[in-house]
């Protein structure tokens, strides 16, 4: 969620329960206010009427032109003790004048006169309609409501955007950012402290995971290049001793494996020099390579080694596939695909490589289940241990693939092993 | 036949030198840049094993001024380093072949007999063992005047053990010599078993005297029958 909708989508709560309160406070102040008024009108007015009465005085007309009513009517002494003093109420009553019914405020008293009979006055003036003036003050406080909001969101994203420019300045600076290129210069003014702080603690700790990555990078490749040459002494002074003639058969059978074993780690350190290699992008020599031609020439080379495991192999070119590469690591690259699909088989299992526009897949029938597509391509992964094999061969084709932005998936389907290589259009 | 080895490991420059010895080559050492140029000064060289990782210098920087020297020999430039950039500029700079540690002294000696080779004899070369002559720029064998006839894996298979003769042929070192790169960490080497011995049979045809006999779990080797 963007800060600023997440501001908004607060602000926006906050001012609807704000509003509620208020116009509930509001509405209940002005009805008190407009009762207070109504109920000394009605007073005044009963004590016109009661001393006019008591003076015995022409009352007023009952249609005097104002909507203001009373009623006297006589009550006995039980009733009028009972309800001494002013009494007020709301009350729908009948208008003479107007010949309706409408809402009044009414004010209830007992008088007593010289003879001592007791008389209930009653007074009543029309007062407003609530209904409408809730009515009238909810919708003015909804338009309220809403241009407030308006006004507010324009303003807030103004200033957001405005004082937080270099943060999003900074933010796309560090989209751009991965270790292992170049760091770009920072530039980005800041004048807030804030801003400020935060764009030096960014680039102090770009600068230092570069710096970091790079030492490691360069650790690994020295580490790699320093063993070349105790490797070669190794296996030189065992090539030596293989041709002595002095050397018996069981003694050669030890050297013999002895020699697999240095083979096998002299094929390690060169995976993990390549490695280092692709990933420095040291490969800079591109040409175009027709993928279809070089499956070809693979998969016979491949068909011939694993004669003995009967594979059966299908070759299906539903398009020409071209990608502008390194030949070597397109060599790599497909390579070791078709290899595995080869080597993790089973006896007189199938293989099959289909090209499409869109790139190659490669299936095969699988020698054990499916593995773990969220592992496969880190280093040293293997599904089962298999004698002779690193466990960098798809991690070399995953480095290849980022190099030059190819896809690569894998999926398990009806016990085969499918990988997916999309390649782009050139 | 004398060869230079300008090493500073003294352990692979003793086990190239023993090696180099015992295939009858006149062997002299150096173990930095200063003394290699020295040497190099006084004495001609059919061949300099040159290191370019040395402790007083970049074997590259040895490479230029031996250009500027105007020396003939032919360098086979060692590197533990094997990048395409120091081989690109070696050979630029004069070296005739490039070697990425590590290597095998087998490979070593081919190299350094197809340099001979490549100097010894202007125009048509050949090698030769027994009574099998093989053109490599034809691709063409010959087994006492008469051509063989061989598929492509054959005659890859033929040119790698007629540059290695007398050697043990590890057949997982073959294989990728002669099918590529890729062809390694395979568990079953029949593929190669069946191409030897096509290979062996139109030999023996053909009355070579020269035969490639298998080592039971490490490869093969190919002799020279004296006749």
């Amino acid at each position: 969620m963007k800060l600023i909708y997440r501001v908004i989508s607060r602000i926006s709560v906050a001012l609807l329960i704000l509003m509620a309160v208020w116009a509930t406070a509001f509405y209940f102040i002005i009805i008190d206010e407009i009762n207070d008024e109504t109920d000394d009108t009605l007073e005044d007015y009963s004590e016109h009427i009661i001393t006019r009465a008591l003076a015995g005085e022409e009352l007023p007309s009952v249609d005097n032109g104002t909507n203001n009513t009373y009623y006297i009517c006589e009550v006995n002494r039980e009733h009028a003790i009972e309800h001494e003093g002013v009494r007020y109420s709301e009350d729908m009553i009948y208008i003479e004048s107007k010949g309706e019914t409408e809402p009044a405020r009414i004010l209830k008293t007992i008088f007593r006169d010289s003879l001592n009979r007791y008389y209930e006055l009653t007074v009543a003036i029309p007062t407003i309609e609530k209904e409408d003036l809730q009515e009238t003050i909810l919708s003015w406080i909804v338009t309220l409501y809403l241009i407030l909001l308006f006004v507010i969101i324009g303003l807030n994203a103004w200033i957001l955007y405005r004082s937080f420019k270099p943060m999003y300045s900074l933010l796309r600076w560090l989209d751009r950012f991965s270790v292992g290129k170049q760091l770009e210069p920072l530039n980005n003014d800041a004048k807030i402290t804030e801003f400020r702080k935060l764009n030096d603690a960014v680039l102090r700790s770009a600068r230092r995971n570069v710096e970091v990555y790079e030492q490691q990078k360069v650790f690994i490749g020295h580490a790699s290049h320093e063993m070349q040459t105790p490797l070669a002494i190794c296996q030189n002074r065992l090539e030596l001793l293989v041709n002595n003639a002095d050397v018996t058969e069981s003694q050669l059978e030890e050297i013999i494996k002895i020699k697999h074993t240095l083979d096998h780690i002299i094929k390690l350190n060169k995976t993990l020099l390549l490695l280092t290699k692709i990933e420095n992008d040291q490969f800079p020599d591109q040409k175009e390579i027709v993928v279809n031609d070089l499956l070809k020439k693979l998969i016979d080379d491949y068909s011939e080694v694993y004669t003995y495991q009967n594979i059966s192999v299908s070759f299906i070119e539903n398009a020409v596939v071209k990608v502008r590469m390194n030949d070597v690591l397109a060599s790599v690259l497909f390579g070791n695909l078709l290899k595995n699909a080869f080597a993790h088989n089973h006896k007189d299992g199938r293989v099959e490589v289909l090209i499409t526009s869109n790139g190659v897949e490669f299936s095969n029938t699988a020698e054990l289940g499916e593995l773990d597509s969220s592992q496969i391509f880190t280093r040293f992964y293997q599904g089962a241990k298999k004698e002779g094999f690193t466990g960098l061969g798809l991690t070399l084709a995953a480095s290849i693939c980022k190099l030059y932005g190819i896809g690569i998936r894998y999926n398990y389907k009806e016990k085969e092993h499918h990988f997916n290589l999309t390649v782009p259009k050139i | 036949m004398k060869i230079l080895i300008i090493e500073d490991e003294h352990s692979l420059r003793e086990v190239i030198q023993r090696f180099l010895e015992k295939e009858r080559y006149v062997v002299e050492v150096a173990a930095t840049s200063q003394e290699g140029l020295r040497k190099i000064a006084m004495y001609s060289y059919e061949c300099i094993l040159l290191d370019i990782m040395l402790p007083d210098g970049n074997g590259l920087a040895l490479l230029q001024q031996l250009k500027n020297m105007h020396k003939q020999e032919n360098v086979i430039v060692i590197s533990a380093k094997d990048s395409i950039d120091d081989k690109v500029e070696g050979l630029e700079l004069g070296a005739d072949d490039y070697l990425a540690k590590p290597f095998h002294l087998a490979e070593l000696n081919a190299r350094i007999k197809s340099l001979i080779r490549r100097n010894q004899q202007q125009g048509e070369s050949s090698i030769v063992q027994g009574n099998v002559k093989l053109f490599p720029d034809k691709y063409e064998v010959y087994i006492e005047n008469s051509l063989l006839d061989l598929n492509r894996k054959e005659y890859d298979i033929l040119l790698y053990f007629m540059t290695r003769p007398n050697h043990l042929i590890d057949k997982a070192i073959l294989a990728e010599a002669v099918w590529g790169d890729h062809i390694d960490q395979v568990d079953n080497y029949d593929f190669i078993y069946a191409q030897i011995k096509n290979l062996r049979k139109k030999l023996k045809k053909a009355e070579a005297s020269i035969e490639i006999k298998a080592i039971y779990g490490f490869g093969y080797k190919m002799t020279t029958e004296d006749k």
